[in-house]
């Protein structure tokens, strides 16, 4: 049986299309990602399969059980970590702790037993007592972590559990999505970081505008993205066929001049770079900036898509 | 049998929800000694504007007294700690946990209805320390209390589901409620003595029914059979959690 079975789910707000048609399944086990940029439908997707929202159209179910007429039974399957690190700030770690385990009908000697492991885990066991207030974004992220765990699910929905975030949490959260990976629990997490998706996902679905684009694993969907890395020149002068000449340069599938600068793609932007510091030498011009970028979510979305998004502009993976 | 079980096995995780979500409201909303001391003050403020220039009969005062302090503190608890659980996002663990948002909503009352009890004891000690009013029967106080305390608890819980963050948004409607209620309810005036057109609205409040019992333990004369205001009560109670219930499913969209 499949942990997450997803089909033609459509949710609209007013005249807006959410979600349009998303169909997909997760076996158990699976650590699956849906990555697309802000606004996508990623958190509506994540409220519809936790009961939050009730889908326009369309069925989800969650180990076999509708998440609409058996919400109940369902939930019992999964922890939720939402996209804001919802804490009680008045509380301490362990009262919020306390807290959610009741909500999940966790007995008392399980729910301290995992809630003692728990704040070990995320770093956070020393200051259990103390109010949450005074916590970092990464300390309270941890906590949204630990109490999304202490029932143990079999199914856990990360609503971008890293964005933003310290490089310690970061770390630390990344090796626990592993370690439940391991343990053979089936994540499902949403995130706009394509590295991120890389690092931790079996399968990736990529989302736009409420559209599922592609569904498949980080390795062969970053064949597609490897095409769309870049490098940025500017040269003065600028040589009168700049255009045209740089584009003869190896590896290079396209030049765009933006302003003063040229945007060439290329798979390899190391050999691209060396082609461009011989075509100045030999045009006897400067280079005044060299700058690589990697592929952008938009980019790749456009390529597998071919729908263009609002701009064209290739920015940095964060 | 094992359907039943089930059933009756998902009852108590409910009830346990619902009092991990009560406790957790006394904690973070009003076990602090500022609110705690402000709500006592309620009462205080009632009955300066009920006494001065007015000397009424205590056993008469009294009652309305606990009736209307009731009125306002059982119903001030979630008005003000769910749109702020929905801003700090805090909500969504609420109406994502495996119960039925019948247990949110009643953790939430239960709140308001524990405070408000509390705050209740204020004029219930004036009335027999100050003035020496003797409680005449114990049980319709008792009751009383109690069910006033509750069915205004699930109107405040009632009246936050309206889906705003700002407390003031939901405050300002429930007054345009709770003011009017006060004086349609035989607390000023008699409701044998309100004009028979007018006397129809009466029977729309609850708090008719919870200042009538409440009475019955201070001049044992009431305008209507306790039992009459018990069932009115419990039925009020059960209206308000059922609408709260419904809308509360409604607005999470
Ligand atoms: N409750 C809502 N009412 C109206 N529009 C909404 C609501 N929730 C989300 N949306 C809209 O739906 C789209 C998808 O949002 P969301 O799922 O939050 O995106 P993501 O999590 O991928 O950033 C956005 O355009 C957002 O503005
Ligand atoms: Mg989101």
């Amino acid at each position: 049986m499949n942990a997450i079975e997803v089909s033609h789910l459509t949710k609209n707000f007013g005249q807006l299309v959410a979600l349009n048609d998303v169909n997909f399944s997760v076996a158990e086990g699976e650590t699956f990602g849906f990555l697309g940029p802000n606004g996508a439908g990623k958190t509506t997707t994540i409220r519809i399969l936790t009961g939050i929202t009730v889908p326009t159209s369309g069925d989800a179910t969650i180990f076999g059980r509708h998440i609409v007429t058996e919400t109940i039974s369902a939930r019992r399957q999964m922890g939720i970590v939402h996209e804001t690190s919802n804490i009680y700030t008045d509380l301490s770690s362990w009262q919020n702790l306390m807290f959610t385990a009741a909500l999940y009908n966790v007995s008392k000697a399980e729910r301290e037993k995992r809630g003692q492991e728990l704040l070990e885990l995320f770093g956070l066991w020393e200051r259990k007592n103390e109010k949450t207030n005074g916590f970092s974004k990464g300390m309270k992220r941890r906590l949204t972590l630990a109490m999304g765990l202490i029932n143990n699910p079999r199914l856990v929905f990360l609503d971008e559990p890293t964005s933003g975030l310290d490089v310690q949490s970061n770390l630390i959260i990344r090796d626990v999505i592993r370690d439940l990976n391991a343990q053979g629990v089936t994540v499902f997490l949403t995130t706009h970081n394509i590295e991120e998706a890389n690092l931790t996902c079996d399968r990736v679905a990529i989302i736009n505008r409420g559209r599922i684009a592609a569904i498949d694993s980080p390795e062969k969907l970053k064949k597609t993205i490897q095409s769309v890395q870049s490098v940025e020149v500017a040269l003065d002068p600028v040589p009168h066929r700049a255009e045209e000449e740089l584009r003869g340069i190896a590896t290079v599938s396209e030049v765009r001049k933006l302003g003063d600068k040229f945007q060439l793609f290329t798979e390899a932007p190391p050999a691209v770079i060396a082609g461009v510091m011989a075509y100045a030498e030999q045009q006897h011009t400067r280079v005044i900036s060299v700058n690589t970028f990697g592929p952008s979510l938009e980019d790749v979305f456009i390529r597998l898509t071919g729908i263009e998004t609002r701009h064209h502009g290739v920015k940095t993976v964060d | 049998m094992t359907e039943q079980a089930e059933w009756v096995r998902q009852l108590r995780v409910e009830f346990v929800a619902a009092w991990a979500i009560a406790k957790k409201d006394m904690i973070i909303y009003y076990l602090k000694p500022n609110i705690i001391v402000s709500g006592m003050l309620f009462p205080l403020f009632m009955f300066l504007a009920f006494a001065v220039g007015r000397p009424g009969e205590p056993s008469i005062m009294i009652p309305g007294l606990i009736a209307i302090t009731i009125l306002f503190s059982a119903s001030s608890i979630e008005p003000v700690s769910i749109p702020i659980e929905r801003r700090m996002k805090t909500f969504d663990r609420l109406i994502s946990a495996p119960v039925s948002l019948h247990a949110v909503v009643l953790g939430e009352s239960l709140s308001g209805f524990l405070y408000s009890i509390a705050i209740a004891l204020v004029p219930f000690i004036a009335g027999i320390v100050i003035f020496a009013t003797p409680v005449v029967n114990p049980a319709p106080l008792i009751i009383g209390i109690l069910l006033t305390s509750f069915c205004f608890a699930t109107m405040g819980t009632l009246f936050a589901s309206y889906p705003t963050e700002s407390p003031g948004d939901i405050m300002s409607m429930l007054n345009v409620v709770r003011l009017p209620l006060i004086f349609i309810s035989g607390i000023f005036i008699p409701v044998e003595s309100i004009p028979a057109i007018a006397q129809f609205v009466v029977y729309f409040s609850p708090l008719t029914y919870g200042n009538d019992l409440i009475h019955a333990a201070y001049s044992g004369t009431t305008a209507f059979n306790p039992l009459v205001d018990i069932t009115m009560l419990i039925v009020f109670i059960l209206l308000f959690q059922c609408a709260a219930n419904r809308l509360y499913k409604q607005f999470n969209d």
